[in-house]
């Protein structure tokens, strides 16, 4: 039972994923629309089911068996052997051994075109069928009759018993709205308007964004037609369909993240799908072949490829991790840009303990310029800004001689100088500018250079491999220094005297009116008071999530949820619920722990833990707050959601905004969160929730939310 | 012409001493406020004697003390040692700065609660806990300082079947090199009591061993001490944790920070010759830092200083009652505060300022108080221009140990005034009343013939 639930998944995938979706009810409108023509409905289905049953036997990957990549050219063989060929014995063998021929096809070629990062798409499904009807038109027999024209006209527009409701249809409704509904059924090699308005509204449930590109396409295609007159007759519904409204679906959203350039880039494909047209039609012509979806196949994967080549691009990006919805590619994006910056830098701490400020910024006047601008200056000083205890006419006087510089970031020493003189106060040593100096590699191309050291003190040489915080010497005053300060730079280059780098330190604590705030990869500016984040152990070991860790969650109602925490092949952190299947990834950077990313159920516990637990920064000052978004939006109005969705590639305007602090209490720290949304600045509260923390461990939390009560005990664990 | 002061006739001894540059002057300067705020306007205000406290030099002095280690250490925590000054106001401001609460008594214990500290900020060191004071203490999860192993076993008796155990620390006492060596609180280091209690905690299973204290002296004048006691707790903690597999959270070094006072008999006065807290932090963070912990893996440092962050944040504002000359010649001044509310004279050589102009002419003389004790003596010797009775006098650096120490005695306690970081005084603690001292007695019926 359980095996034929787990074959029920590939099989409505290999339908939905025709239209690039992973959506069951479209998976299922599609197959009942196949059915509309029973025999290509069944041979189809049996394709499906074969080619499935092949591939599992060939125990290849199963990400993409239950995908359905492995399947879907077969089902439009199956779908096309029906339209095209009368049945009969040799009909079923014929299809059995076309449909391996597929399978094989797929295979090489998805394994070829998948290292450059190439989709296969229908071409498979060409090529075998280019075979099939090759070796079916040849002067030996094959057995295979191909239907008469006229039958096939009269299978399209079909004498059945939906022939009422469809003429009715043809007549009542405007020529374009049902010319797009045919043209939606080519894809399917139909000819029905009642099929394309059920592929529509599955569409529409699937994607909104794919959907308006289908609209969008459709008219731009049929206006530039009327203009130009390329085809007097109109355009066919099949290429209208089957090639320039997928290829700008799938390059518009699929392949790429929807957006405005993605949306002009789709409609750039219209006029060069229909040179293509016409091009391959003359090509194939020669030899009586139909070119069915090859314009398609050929725009979108050069297009693709081209844009693989360009490299990066911030306007218009390629879909990196499939989620099989242009709206969720587009959320997490959105959402992954602003929040993902520790997979972007390496985390850089700041190379002092305690609070130093900032004698000299990025840019500085006195020192700073040019190539050697991205620099930091750091002292020490007291509440009146000083410097130095009376007098301060020697380097022990001042606040920062003396005191331990450390390493920023794991790395190797690449060079050290010790040896220079600490100046008076007030000199300055020109001949040795940078005075003791440690350098060290971080990683190609990523140095981090430490001046003004004093004589002596380095504790580190040439070759030594240093930890992030080891003590590399003390703060002096040597080099270009009238007084005792330590100078930082970044640079690409292991020399002393290299031009210097911006790049950001990972999170440092800024202190204003003795109040201070977390900065997360910033730069730090001039005069600013800074440290490095000062950590709460309690929370920092409760969320210390290692792979192995398991918890059982009690909730109020007796409900229990398994919990372990796994990492993937790309080393990415996640919590698995053994009881709902939810995965909530999440990273923990030593300074917060935040979720990356939610999939599953939305009842289960680990959702509501998701929502309630965020974003918690290791700190419980009170006045520190944890502020972040989230990707999708939560709320349940859908209506609201679908405009959102339409929007969305173009502008957002509903946000759902999270907010978390910490509490001491009595029993332990409380994490505070507030989760609400923001629609055309009015600012709507969705839920709240509180996590209760005690000796460093997770012990509860509680979230209201829609007017549900939710409250789960941390049973047992590890 | 403005009218001059009197002078009272004097005879002066002649001393055939060789000249000097700064001739006769003894270098006393009036001190005519505080922090911008008149001493006259105080006394008017608020009375004599007023106990004045510095809000913008207590902050100073935390923070300065507070970059000094923690630009040295990546993990430190300050505790504010309650009994040094536990006025509720002062203590506020020294958990604003971010203390923890240090606290030595149940009294104490719930001022700190009472002061919004939580239970697991609260450190309870001290000898004599009593059980219903660890009761309180293991029910708001605070650090527990052990002392003695009869405290330990009464901990092993309230700990059992309890869900989350108790956090403990067990203080350690130890040879630094300073005498009188202080046996007296916590575990011996030399002859291995401290490591039997902790092999007993550990091995208890139901008690906590979360850090290591020790508390080494008071007023200590010798940095090298600190370096010695930090490496002992060290080295216990990496025994238990390389024997014991037990980690340590935290080495706690205690206090004892000198401030600038001078004590009495010192050759020289308490400014020369005190080590600044830099040179404290120096010894006490290079000997952590250099004794092998992985940085990642530094245990936290806390501090339980209290003198030295508010000991010259106090002043004491008095009047001069009366002078006298004693049998043998010497100069006296009475003034209106003994040592009943300046407990630290007993210590200090407190300097003692005039509060208006006075003449260039100063005389060698006893402070006393008011009391009629024959112990109630300010300063035995002092050399201060002559002053008038009615004439007011500072005290300095009395911010430590008085406010808590003091005791109503022939007279009532003073009020206590905190001049806040916008020179606004504000009255913290209000002078004690007649009332006030005889609200908790009872008068049995047959000897109450008030009626």
């Amino acid at each position: 039972m359980k095996q034929i639930a787990a074959f029920i998944k590939p099989v409505l995938n290999s339908y939905s994923v025709l239209f690039f979706s992973q959506n069951r009810i479209l998976g299922i409108i599609l197959l009942l629309v196949s059915f509309l023509n029973p025999i290509s409905g069944f041979a189809g289905l049996g394709c499906v089911i074969f080619s499935l049953l092949i591939t599992k036997l060939l125990k290849q990957n199963s990400e993409d068996y239950r995908a359905g990549i492995y399947s879907f050219n077969s089902l439009l063989l199956g779908i096309a052997f029906g339209a095209f060929f009368q049945v009969n014995f040799m009909f079923v063998s014929w299809l059995l051994v076309a449909c391996f021929m597929v399978v094989v096809t797929t295979i090489i070629l998805s394994k070829r075109m998948g290292k450059p990062g190439l989709p296969i798409l229908s071409l498979p499904f060409i090529l075998v069928f280019w075979v099939v009807l090759l070796a079916s038109n040849s002067i030996f027999n094959t057995g295979l009759l191909q239907k008469s024209s006229s039958l096939l006209q009269e299978i399209y527009t079909g004498p059945g018993n939906l022939a009422g409701a469809e003429g009715y249809l043809a007549t009542s409704l405007p020529r374009l709205v049902s010319l797009f509904f045919r043209s939606l059924s080519a894809v399917l090699f139909q000819d029905h308007i009642i099929a394309g308005m059920l592929i529509a509204i599955g569409i529409l449930i699937h994607s909104r964004i794919a959907f308006s590109l289908l609209i969008i396409s459709f008219l731009t295609a049929c206006g530039f037609n009327s203009i130009t007159h390329i085809y007097p007759e109109g355009i066919s519904y099949y290429h209208l369909g089957a090639n320039l409204m997928m290829t700008a679906m799938a390059i518009g959203s699929f392949f790429t993240i929807a957006s405005l350039r993605s949306y002009l880039l789709a409609v750039f494909c219209i006029p060069i799908g229909f040179v293509l047209i016409n091009a391959l039609t003359t090509l194939m012509a020669l030899h009586a072949l139909p070119i069915f979806s090859l314009p398609f196949c050929v725009l979108n994967i050069s297009l693709l490829y081209f844009l693989i080549l360009v490299g990066f691009q911030a306007k218009l990006q390629l879909t990196k991790v499939q989620y099989y919805s242009p709206e969720k590619n587009l959320y997490h994006v959105l959402n992954l840009q602003n929040r993902l910056n520790d997979l972007r830098y390496i985390r850089l701490s700041l190379p002092f303990m305690g609070y130093w400020t900032i004698s000299q910024g990025y840019d500085g006047t006195i020192t700073h310029k040019g190539e050697w601008g991205q620099a930091l200056d750091f002292v020490i000083t007291d509440d009146e800004q000083k410097t130095f205890q009376y007098p301060g006419t020697l380097p022990e006087h001042f606040y920062c001689f003396n005191k331990p510089v450390l390493a920023c970031a794991d790395g190797v020493v690449e060079q050290v100088v010790n040896h220079v003189d600490d100046n008076d106060i007030g000199e300055e040593n020109l001949k040795e500018n940078w005075g003791n100096t440690v350098v060290i590699r971080h990683t190609e191309g990523l140095y981090s250079k430490l001046s003004h050291l004093k004589k002596n003190s380095v504790k580190v040489k040439p070759g030594d491999t240093v930890k992030q915080g080891d003590l590399l010497g003390f703060c002096g005053n040597s080099g270009r220094s009238p007084e005792p300060h330590l100078h930082f730079q970044l640079q690409a280059t292991p020399y002393i005297g290299s031009k210097t780098l911006s790049y950001p330190f990972a999170y440092y604590f800024n202190k204003k009116d003795n109040k201070s705030s977390l900065e997360s990869y910033a730069v730090p500016q001039e005069n600013e008071l800074i440290s490095n984040p000062e950590i709460n152990v309690s929370l920092k070991k409760a969320f210390d999530l290692q792979p192995g860790f398991v918890a059982k969650l009690t909730a109020e109602n007796g409900v229990t949820e398994n919990w372990e925490v796994f990492k993937d092949t790309l080393n990415q952190s996640y919590i698995y619920s053994k009881t709902t299947g939810a995965v909530a990834y999440f990273i923990n950077n030593g300074t917060m722990f935040y979720f990356t990313s939610y999939y599953g159920d939305k009842t289960s516990l680990l959702y509501y833990f998701y929502l309630a637990a965020y974003k918690v920064i290791f700190n419980d000052t009170a006045y520190i707050q944890a502020n972040d978004e989230f990707p999708v939006p939560l709320t349940n109005n859908k209506i609201l959601l679908w405009l959102q969705d339409f929007a969305a590639p173009f502008y957002r305007f509903i946000s759902v905004k999270y907010k978390s602090g910490i509490q001491t209490k009595k029993t332990g720290l409380n994490i505070v969160s507030k989760q609400y949304q923001q629609l055309a600045g009015k600012t709507i509260p969705l839920a709240e929730s509180t996590v209760f923390v005690d000796h460093g461990s997770l012990q509860a939390f509680v979230i209201n939310i829609n007017g549900q009560h939710i409250e789960a005990q941390w049973s047992t664990e590890n | 012409m403005e009218k001059l002061p009197y002078q009272k006739p004097y005879i002066k001894k002649l001393h055939a001493g060789a000249m000097n540059k700064f001739g006769t002057r003894t270098g006393v300067q009036p001190v005519k406020s505080i922090d911008g705020v008149s001493v006259k306007s105080l006394i008017e205000n608020y009375g004599s004697p007023v106990f004045v406290l510095s809000e913008k030099q207590i902050r100073k002095n935390y923070r300065a003390a507070y970059r000094a280690f923690s630009t040295r250490y990546p993990k430190v925590q300050f505790a504010w040692s309650y009994k040094t000054n536990y006025l509720n106001a002062v203590c506020q401001i020294f958990h604003q700065e971010g203390s923890w609460a240090e606290v030595v008594s149940g009294f104490e214990y719930r001022k700190a609660l009472g002061n919004g500290v939580p239970g697991n900020k609260i450190i309870f060191n001290g000898p004599g806990k009593s059980t219903a004071d660890l009761q309180l203490a293991i029910d708001h999860d605070s650090l527990i300082h052990i002392d003695h192993f009869d405290e330990l076993n009464q901990l092993l008796v309230l700990s059992k079947n309890l869900a989350n155990k108790p956090r403990v620390a067990i203080r350690v006492n130890m040879d630094t090199g300073v005498y009188p060596l202080w046996d007296r609180f916590g575990f011996n280091y030399e002859n291995g009591e401290a490591w039997s209690a902790i092999s007993k905690i550990t091995a208890s299973g139901i008690l906590h061993l979360t850090g290591l204290h020790c508390h080494i002296g008071t007023y200590m004048l010798s940095t090298d001490a600190y370096g010695i006691a930090a490496n002992k707790l060290a080295e216990l903690a990496v025994r238990c944790q390389t024997q014991l597999n037990h980690k340590v959270e935290y080495l706690d070094l205690g206090g004892g920070f000198p401030s600038t006072n001078t004590l009495k008999g010192a050759y020289l006065p308490g400014n020369d010759i005190v080590p600044t807290i830099d040179d404290f932090a120096e010894v006490i963070t290079s000997a952590l830092l250099n004794f092998g912990f992985a940085n990642d893996d530094l245990p936290l440092l806390i501090l339980e200083s209290g003198r030295v962050l508010i000991d010259d944040a106090g002043y004491l504002l008095g009047t001069v009652i009366a002078n006298k000359r004693l049998a043998n010649g010497k100069g006296a001044t009475i003034v209106d505060f003994g040592v009943n509310i300046l407990f630290t004279s007993f210590w200090y050589e407190h300097q003692v300022s005039p509060a208006q102009d006075f003449v260039a002419h100063s005389e060698n003389m006893v402070i006393y108080g008011p009391l009629c004790m024959n112990i109630d003596v300010i300063r035995e010797s002092i050399n201060l221009p002559q002053l008038n009775p009615g004439d007011q006098v500072v005290v300095h650096k009395v911010g430590a140990y008085n406010m808590t120490q003091w005791m109503q005695f022939i007279t009532l306690r003073p009020a206590v005034v905190l001049i806040d970081e916008k020179l606004r005084t504000h009255l913290i603690r209000q002078n004690e009343t007649l009332e006030y001292t005889a609200e908790p007695e009872l008068i049995p019926a047959h000897l109450n013939n008030a009626k």
